[in-house]
């Protein structure tokens, strides 16, 4: 997901729930190691206290001055540990040692009566000390080495810490995944635009956004909307220009024609009839630009498709285009079987309309045209052939460009009724095949349309 | 014949005006929905030619207005908007035909032909180049010499007659000359078609194949 340095909100968020969590399992295990810490240095204070108690109660103070008054067995007993090595001390109020080890540090200052622990070092080793005065000023002192205290640190350490630690971790990972889990309807909103036509300026679906992308979708709508006002707009001035261009050409063509029935000089018939050609010329663009205006309007995903048979929309050509076929001496054929398909019934006779016209334009007198439909493996197509001079390969992708004409191309053509029929075959979600026909030179465009697309219902 | 002209543009509509009336009929003008509308109430036409397209009431609304009186004039409809929504719009309203602007003056006047023949009561004869037809009496001459057909023929000849310049396909051919029970091949409309150019080939009419697909009776009928 982080493609390079750019920023990603995976890593933003997966830093800022880590970083938290460093703290929080630091300061948790903290406190928790601090108090239980502390509630077992006081049970092994408390324990620790109670052989000096014993033996502060077995002080006594006889002529041979003061002594401990137990057997050594009891006294062995009362200071015996498994772990840690215990010892302990006694001192005289005059702080004279009368008993027990000589090397432990002198208590603090201590009221009769009363007990204190304290940490202190005695043969090189950290000891912890319990100290007790007696009524009497007698100070018993009971010390311990640290094995046992620093043992159970060790447990409470890992106890404590390493639970907290795999919660963490756990968590990280569940915010991994959880983070992907919840960008998927970014996700899912990168797959729509993908998927999208470049023309398909449909608003995105907003009820299916969460709340935290809604506002994207909304302002993307709403740009799309802007977008496509706009396209509108172009489309309907283009529409609207073409459509008023047309009855003023219709008035110069009728007027020129009238003129050219008259008697004219021949110098002067001629500058007539170039004028005449003009005037069809702009007149045949204007239709065409309204064409390539209305195979863009349509929309995007054909729901105004309805069932249709090539072999029909042939038919229809097949009537109109005769009689100019004829009038240019060129043997238009057709070759028609059935080739049902869904379709728009206003832009596939513009499809046929621009073929037909492209093919008669480029065929010289004395040659011929066909039109075949039909069905090959379940797939409806429609095939113009004609006996003109092809087109080279290498032109073959230029030539359904807008305004492209192959150089040294004679005649009238617009350079747009090509892309027409590439507009309409996409639209019908078709492939169109340029090509040489089998049987003689010339050129094949064949335009093949989805099988499925007739019994997929509404599409 | 009278033909009413109704095209808001000066130019388009001087031209028609200027073709129909050399071509000798009684031409009058109207620029506007309202004017033709009152027009057409007040005159009878044999035809009207009607532009979709006007400043107040449109061609459609005219149209809708003159049938709905059950006038039965024939109606060219011109517009300059585009093609099939229009063209269904116009013929369901009860237009007869209609053209698409820009369109040759050569088409033009065919059409206006065709109309106005329609409305007319069939003529007793039909002369073309070196063919002479008389429908009443089914004969048929080819520089003045009487020519058989038998009955197909006649019928076939009849078809094409009805429909100059237009495209006819064997279907159609089959279709509209023989009853539905007797199934005809294309092959045989093809026999039908043959002896029949054989016939008349002489005269100097052309019936013009689209391959594959029917037939053309090419050249005007006078």
């Amino acid at each position: 997901m982080s493609e390079g340095g750019r920023p990603s909100i995976r890593r933003r968020m997966l830093m800022f729930l880590i970083s938290s969590l460093i703290v929080m399992v630091a300061g948790a295990s903290a406190v928790s190691y601090w108090v239980a810490l502390r509630s077992a240095n006081d049970a092994y204070d408390r324990s620790l206290l109670d052989p000096a108690l014993d033996i502060a109660e077995n002080v006594r103070i006889d002529a041979s001055g003061a002594h401990v008054d137990l057997p050594v067995k009891a006294l062995e007993a009362l200071v015996y540990d498994q772990v840690d090595r215990v010892i302990f001390q006694v001192r005289s109020p005059t702080d004279a040692i009368i008993d027990g080890v000589a090397d432990l540090p002198p208590p603090p200052e201590l009221g009769l009566g009363q007990q204190i622990f304290f940490d202190g070092v005695s043969d090189g080793q950290n000891i912890r000390i319990a100290a007790h005065r007696t009524a009497s000023g007698y100070v018993v002192q009971v010390g311990e080495t640290l094995h046992k205290r620093n043992r159970l640190i060790g447990e409470i350490l890992v106890a404590e810490f390493v639970p907290t630690l795999l919660v963490a971790i756990a968590a990280t990972a569940l915010a991994w995944l959880g983070v992907a889990h919840g960008l998927r309807p970014l996700e899912e909103l990168r797959l729509e635009l993908m998927r999208r036509a470049p023309r398909d300026l449909r608003p995105l679906s907003e009820a299916a956004a969460p709340v935290e992308t809604a506002p994207v979708v909304e302002a993307f709508n709403s740009l799309l909307s802007q977008v496509r006002d706009a396209s509108t707009m172009q489309q309907r001035f283009l529409a609207n220009a073409a459509h008023q261009l047309r009855t003023p050409l219709a008035g110069l063509q009728m007027h020129l024609e009238l003129l050219l029935r008259r008697e004219l000089a021949p110098d002067v018939r001629g500058e007539v009839e170039r004028m005449h050609g003009a005037t069809v010329r702009a007149s045949r663009l204007a239709n065409q630009l309204l064409a390539l205006a209305r195979v863009e309007s349509a929309p995007e995903h054909g729901r105004e498709f309805e069932r249709i048979d090539l072999l029909t929309i042939a038919d229809a050509a097949a009537r109109e285009w005769a009689p100019r076929a004829h009038a240019a001496d060129i043997d238009l054929g057709f070759a028609l079987e059935s080739a049902e398909l869904r379709g728009d019934p206003l832009l596939l006779p513009e499809l046929v309309d621009n073929l037909l016209d492209n093919a008669l334009r480029y065929t010289a007198p004395g040659g011929a045209v066909t039109v075949r439909t039909g069905c090959h493996e379940g797939s409806p197509f429609l095939c113009v052939e004609d006996t003109g001079p092809g087109i080279p390969e290498s032109e073959r992708g230029k030539v359904l460009e807008r305004f492209y004409r192959v150089p040294g191309t004679p005649g009238e053509g617009s350079g747009l009724g090509l892309a027409i029929v590439q507009e309409v075959v996409a639209r019908h979600r078709g492939v169109l095949d340029i090509d040489v026909p089998t049987e003689h030179p010339g050129t094949r465009f064949c335009v093949r349309f989805p099988a499925a697309e007739l019994f997929t219902a509404p599409i | 014949m009278r033909i009413l002209v109704v095209e808001d543009d000066a130019l388009l509509a001087d031209g028609l005006t200027a073709t129909l009336t050399r071509a000798g009929h009684a031409v009058q003008q109207a620029h506007a929905g309202r004017h033709a509308d009152l027009l057409l109430r007040a005159e009878e036409f044999d035809l009207v030619v009607l532009d979709v397209g006007l400043p107040d009431i449109d061609g459609f609304e005219v149209l809708r207005r003159m049938r709905a009186r059950r006038s039965v004039t024939s109606v060219l409809v011109l517009t300059a908007r585009d093609a099939i929504e229009d063209r269904v719009h116009g013929l369901d309203l009860g237009a007869d035909d209609y053209l698409t602007k820009p369109f040759s003056l050569t088409e033009f006047e065919a059409r206006v032909r065709a109309l106005l023949r329609r409305s007319a009561a069939p003529p007793a004869q039909w002369s073309v180049a070196g063919l002479v037809v008389d429908v009443a009496g089914k004969r048929v001459r080819v520089h003045d010499k009487p020519v058989d057909l038998t009955p197909r023929e006649w019928a076939l000849l009849e078809l094409f007659l009805a429909r100059p310049n237009r495209v006819l396909s064997k279907d159609q051919i089959a279709e509209s000359l023989f009853a539905v029970e007797e199934t005809l091949s294309p092959n045989a409309i093809e026999v039908y078609v043959s002896r029949l150019r054989t016939k008349i080939d002489e005269a100097g009419v052309c019936i013009r194949t689209v391959r594959g697909f029917g037939y053309m009776w090419e050249g005007a009928n006078e």
